[in-house]
């Protein structure tokens, strides 16, 4: 029994790593602009389908995939948030936020078609050997897995570097706190603004092309891990970078160790009953710091 | 003043133009008869979808290029159920209230037909289903519903018997949530302890980035025979996940979670050995030749060729019916055309035509098989080809 339970939570940390990035995104996005952006779902499948291509038509190994990842999820990223979300904000009122996320949403089917009409419904694999379990005593841990969750960490803690000791970072930071100032100090919060998209969608891009290594790319790739990002970057209080790796790392490991004790089948309503018990315990979440990011 | 005579001018023409266009189409041809086709374009089950949707239109095609039914066009219109019973619901809406089908064919989630048939039977439409579910039949549909695809007792039948013909001794079972998951379980679970083997099961949620705690779950059983129950997209991670855990027994699934698609998932070794069960397309009939031909694939997948035979059967239904283009009708000369045993066998519904013009019989054998129906609407006489995937490639193991 209790090697089941650090299997499960082994399991469910892998789990969480793989949501991580794109929960960073989405707090990123979310602290610099304001607005929740659904559609890092098809950010992580446009970078799942970038770095496959990158893999199997260059050959090129994982770094360079990552790259594109990034390169290509920001790129798309930034041009749907321009074409269709950056005309909703000007206009603002009370109900922009919710309204940018409603259209974030159509955003991210409109995107997850343009992907099944480029590459088909069919499932695409990366040319990487899969690697077997390690053992250490009686718990398996996949390599992968582990690489992804050391890569998300790294990423972090580099994320985390930018914005307490760059300037364009403490100005990020800024317009966060305070446009209005922000602008006053000549800090252009269209520019930054872009430039979080840039950086949060490409982070998604990156966790997409980690876990289609880890599965296969589909249209859905991103899509059917929607709620459970959301969820994490809930948890994680929408304001804090490391709270969404944390909340990340907390959702994956619930909804993996609730499988001691209720069916597999019911595991996706883990993820709705801690957005319920934070929201009620906590509504600025687990991890909210006092200022945002 | 001006400006709004013209506008009136504009308006009252387009009207008179609008009034005499239909009269002018309708001169050259009569009102095509239209059957309706729900497929998965999008979403979870969508791997089939566009084939699908490709081999409908092309059996209105081959009929409409042998002169319409008694002269009439068809129109085959297809709607994306996208794998969800409720969008399934809007589109089979439309098809019946606005296009006014009188047959719908595809449907291939069993959660979508579910949904949908109580519609069709409520509206007097024939539904052809490539579903599953033994639950679907066993609703009291009038008749109307026609299955092309085994019942999932069967399936579960089957793959339990292969299990017990390859002596395994401990089988497991794994799959998502689906109106037949339930049923793979209670039917494998029956033979496999009938024959003295140890049976478990686990139903787990299709949306996951890893199956890691489940197959320990599975792994904790020590099988021999994994059997996997799902579809593509988290069969391929079910599989990758065993893989990693060393599992060296042996996996099982059916065409529509292991098959040429998944293939295209899995690399480097990865889900070789494992079996797949495919309900059989007819693959030495001519109609499965001549479908592959027309659509340029090496392959065809069972559910495409399903959905050529329901056009098909639908055509010839009416022919049969001389003309009479409605629900009822097909409802009761489908089985007059597609198994009289004084028929005489054709594999397209032109050449099948041409007999019944000739006031003879015919007995359709389509690409999927032999399309002959149990009073419940089932189909029967379905042959299995067991394949196994070898070195990356899906090998023909034998055809029973």
């Amino acid at each position: 029994m209790f090697t089941d339970i650090i299997q499960q939570a082994v399991n469910g940390l892998m789990l969480g790593s793989v949501v991580a990035l794109p929960a960073l995104g989405l707090t990123l996005i979310f602290s610099v602009l304001g607005s929740i952006n659904f559609s890092v779902a098809a950010q992580m499948t446009a970078g799942a389908y970038a770095g496959w291509m990158v893999n199997t038509y260059l050959g090129w190994p994982l770094v360079p995939c990552l790259i594109a990842a990034f390169v290509i999820a920001a790129g798309i990223g930034v041009a749907g948030d321009r074409i269709a979300l950056a005309p909703l904000r000007k206009k603002a009122s009370a109900s922009t936020p919710l309204m940018v996320a409603v259209v974030s949403i159509a955003l991210n089917l409109a995107l997850e078609n343009v992907f099944r009409f480029s590459f088909g419904n069919g499932l695409n694999s990366y040319n990487f050997e899969i690697a077997r379990d390690i053992r250490i005593g009686d718990i398996r841990l996949g390599p992968q897995q582990f690489r992804n969750m050391v890569i998300a960490l790294v990423i972090t803690a580099g994320l985390a570097a930018f914005f307490n000791f760059t300037r364009i970072g403490k100005a990020m930071r800024g317009v966060a706190d305070n446009p209005d100032l922000a602008r006053l100090k000549g800090i252009s919060p269209a520019n930054l603004s872009t430039m979080a998209t840039a950086i949060g969608m490409g982070l998604a891009g990156i966790g997409g092309a980690l876990l289609a290594i880890d599965t296969s790319v589909d249209p859905l790739t991103g899509s059917r891990l929607l709620l459970v990002i959301f969820a994490a970057a809930v948890v994680g209080g929408l304001g804090s970078l490391g709270g969404a790796v944390a909340g990340a790392l907390l959702v994956g490991l619930a909804s993996e160790l609730s499988l001691l004790a209720i069916p597999p089948v019911y595991q996706s309503g883990i993820a709705f009953v801690a957005i319920m018990l934070v929201l009620t315990v906590r509504p600025s979440g687990l991890f909210s710091a006092k200022t945002r990011v | 003043m001006d400006k709004f005579r013209r506008q009136f001018l504009a308006v009252s023409g387009l009207g008179l133009a609008a009034f005499g266009l239909p009269k002018v189409l309708l001169a050259q041809s009569q009102s095509p008869i239209r059957f309706g086709m729900v497929v998965p374009l999008t979403g979870a089950t969508s791997q089939f979808g566009a084939t699908m949707g490709r081999a409908a239109q092309l059996a209105a095609q081959e009929i409409n290029a042998g002169g319409g039914i008694l002269g009439r066009p068809i129109e085959v219109l297809l709607e994306d159920d996208q794998s969800n019973p409720e969008a399934a619901v809007r589109a089979a809406r439309k098809l019946i209230d606005v296009d006014k089908v009188v047959a719908i064919g595809g449907s291939y989630a069993s959660s979508v037909t579910s949904a949908i048939a109580p519609l069709c039977w409520q509206n007097k439409v024939v539904l052809a289903t490539s579903s599953g579910a033994d639950s679907i039949t066993q609703l009291p549909h009038q008749g109307y519903i026609f299955r092309t695809s085994p019942t999932t007792t069967l399936q579960g039948t089957r793959l339990a018997e292969y299990a017990v013909e390859l002596k395994c001794k401990s089988v497991f079972f794994m799959g998502p949530q689906t109106p037949f998951a339930q049923s793979y379980i209670d039917n494998i679970t029956r033979i496999v302890s009938a024959a003295g083997a140890k049976m478990g099961g686990l139903i787990y949620e299709d949306k996951k980035a890893n199956y890691r705690s489940e197959v320990d779950q599975a792994l904790r059983a020590k099988p021999d025979m994994i059997i996997l129950g799902g579809y593509v997209p988290d069969t391929a991670v079910v599989l990758k996940d065993l893989y990693r855990a060393g599992y060296d027994g042996r996996a099982m699934g059916l065409s529509f979670g292991v098959n040429q698609k998944l293939l295209e998932a899995l690399t480097g070794g990865v889900g070789d050995g494992t079996y797949s069960l495919v309900p059989s397309a007819s693959v030495d009939s001519l109609a499965y030749k001549r479908l592959i031909e027309k659509m340029k694939v090496p392959s065809l997948d069972t559910y495409s060729c399903q959905l050529y035979d329901h056009v098909n059967l639908f055509a010839l239904a009416v022919a049969h019916a001389k003309g009479d283009a409605s629900g009822t009708a097909i409802r009761d000369n489908i089985r007059k055309i597609s198994q009289d045993k004084a028929g005489v066998i054709v594999d397209n519904a032109t050449d099948g035509m041409k007999l019944l013009a000739e006031g003879k019989e015919c007995n359709y054998d389509g690409a999927s098989g032999p399309c002959e129906f149990a009073a419940n609407g089932d189909v029967e006489g379905v042959f299995f080809r067991y394949e196994q995937i070898q070195k990356g490639k899906l090998v023909t193991v034998k055809v029973a």
